[in-house]
């Protein structure tokens, strides 16, 4: 009888968990989506430990609910993670439970944190922090930890898209892992300081993605993501 | 006189049938490359940019006809040497073998002027092979697989080039590279002096090239103070140009060595040539 009944409290914790969710984020999920498409201009500067590239411009395009494309006539260097894969979670809300608490300032705002935790192993998110602006319900900055792709740093800042919470700039914050240049491709006759090549350590990266001339929910063909 | 010489030395070289090896191999080999890179490019793109998928992912067309150019220059930069050597390292003896060097200097034109006809002769076959290099590896492989930004990979990590800063690096480049091999060819001209027949200073050209990479690849301390004066280790200076911020002196320095050599070969092949003895 005890078994049944230890069985049975934790089948109703376990509901109650599941049913706990955020109302900023839920609002917000409600913001994000009333975008339904859009195409957006980017110009992308990214200082990213070993690489070395100019700043790039392209076009991003976006529809629900998650065709997401990059089109530029370069060569541009962008998060692996973070356009699309947050919204893209945070959507379906049988996916994770959130967890509400009093967050930092962020530009002088007094934002909320939400912590996002995946309620099945399936997910690639292990937790995601989201500090949200409750009286624009906007995302001010998120933190989102994944399997593949380590721990990853957004800053947001809006301007004229408010409305549909979509941001002017997003700057990332990247965990580049070590790595080694293959020898037999990287040879460099001039190098004679070899501790240069990879201390073997994590560094920071910062890609910076400015974002102008927002066209939302102009109707995007599929074949512009094929 | 200087001039007609030279033109006629060109034109024994333009009817020798090995000339045509090199033009011939070059096209085969970078035909060989541009259909590898179209059928399974995006393996080797992925072996460049593996280490950084984890975290980052590249968009736009990294294969384009600029990193085709890079990659086939890179690969073959390493064998053209033996495509020069093998017309040029016959100039002098191949006469000699033939018995024609006295005929040669019969003529009246000074024994100096005759070697230095070959030298600019063995210079503009070079020249040849290094444009119809970069016209194969640029221009053919721009038209098969489009324009666009360079990446290329250093030992300090990635640098990509834009589309519009590539060109001049290219110029430069193949300007070097023509400098490094102008120092093969003025090397076997300089060897064929000293012998009587063809494959002789062919080989020893080629076995001083493999000699001397050798050295230049091996990490001990006993070889670094001679590794600078080396023309091998300059032979690869073209890549420095596409390098950011170009390294302006290291590549001033490999220009000034790979100068030194031709200078101090053309000068070992004049004293050889002035006291050989063509009569026995």
């Amino acid at each position: 009888m005890k078994k049944v009944l230890l069985f049975l409290s934790f089948l109703l914790v376990g509901n109650l968990l599941f049913a706990q969710q955020s109302q900023v984020l839920s609002a917000l999920v409600g913001k994000l989506n009333t975008v339904k498409d859009y195409t957006v201009d980017a110009r992308i500067v990214a200082a990213v430990p070993m690489i070395k590239i100019k700043e790039v411009n392209a076009t991003f395009y976006f529809k629900q609910k998650d065709k997401f494309k990059v089109d530029t006539k370069g060569i541009a260097v962008l998060p692996k993670q973070g356009f699309t894969d947050l919204n893209k979670f945070i959507a379906n809300a049988s996916n994770y439970m959130s967890i509400e608490s009093a967050g930092k300032v962020i530009s002088g705002v007094n934002t909320v944190l939400v912590t996002v935790i995946p309620t099945n192993d399936n997910q690639d998110v292990i937790l995601a922090k989201l500090w949200i602006d409750p009286k624009k319900t906007i995302i001010m900055s998120s933190q989102v930890t994944t399997k593949s792709s380590g721990l990853m740093t957004v800053n947001y800042a809006y301007s004229d898209q408010l409305k549909y919470g979509l941001p002017s700039s997003l700057v990332f914050e990247i965990d580049v892992k070590k790595f080694k240049m293959p020898k037999s491709v990287a040879a460099n006759i001039h190098q004679t300081d070899k501790s240069s090549e990879n201390d073997g350590k994590d560094k920071k990266g910062k890609i910076t993605v400015h974002l102008t001339n927002y066209r939302v929910n102009k109707g995007l063909s599929d074949e512009i993501f094929k | 006189m200087f001039l007609n010489n030279t033109y006629n030395e060109f034109i024994k070289i333009a009817a020798k049938p090995r000339s045509y090896i090199g033009l011939i191999a070059l096209s085969v080999l970078i035909g060989v490359i541009i259909f590898a890179m179209k059928a399974d490019g995006s393996t080797y793109i992925s072996f460049v940019t593996a280490s950084f998928e984890q975290t980052l992912s590249f968009s736009g067309d990294i294969m384009n006809g600029n990193l085709i150019a890079f990659i086939i220059l890179q690969m073959l930069i390493v064998h053209i040497p033996l495509l020069v050597a093998l017309v040029t390292g016959d100039l002098i003896s191949g006469e000699a073998n033939m018995g024609t060097i006295r005929m040669l200097a019969s003529k009246p034109i000074s024994r100096t002027q005759i070697i230095l006809s070959k030298f600019l002769a063995g210079a503009l076959y070079t020249l040849l092979l290094t444009i119809w290099l970069g016209f194969l590896s640029l221009y053919v492989a721009r038209w098969i697989f489009g324009t666009g930004d360079l990446m290329v990979l250093t030992s300090d990590g990635l640098i990509i080039h834009p589309e519009s800063d590539v060109e001049w690096r290219y110029i430069y480049g193949f300007l070097t590279a023509y400098l490094s091999l102008l120092t093969v060819s003025t090397l076997s001209i300089c060897l064929s002096a000293f012998a009587e027949n063809s494959i002789g200073p062919i080989v020893t050209t080629m076995a001083i090239i493999i000699l001397f990479t050798i050295i230049g690849s091996m990490d001990v301390t006993v070889f670094d103070s001679i590794k600078p004066y080396l023309f091998t280790t300059h032979m690869a200076a073209w890549r420095s140009y596409f390098e950011d911020p170009v390294p302006w002196d290291a590549i001033n320095e490999s220009i000034r060595i790979l100068i030194y050599h031709n200078v101090i070969l053309v000068a070992i092949a004049l004293f050889q040539f002035n006291r050989k003895d063509i009569t026995s």
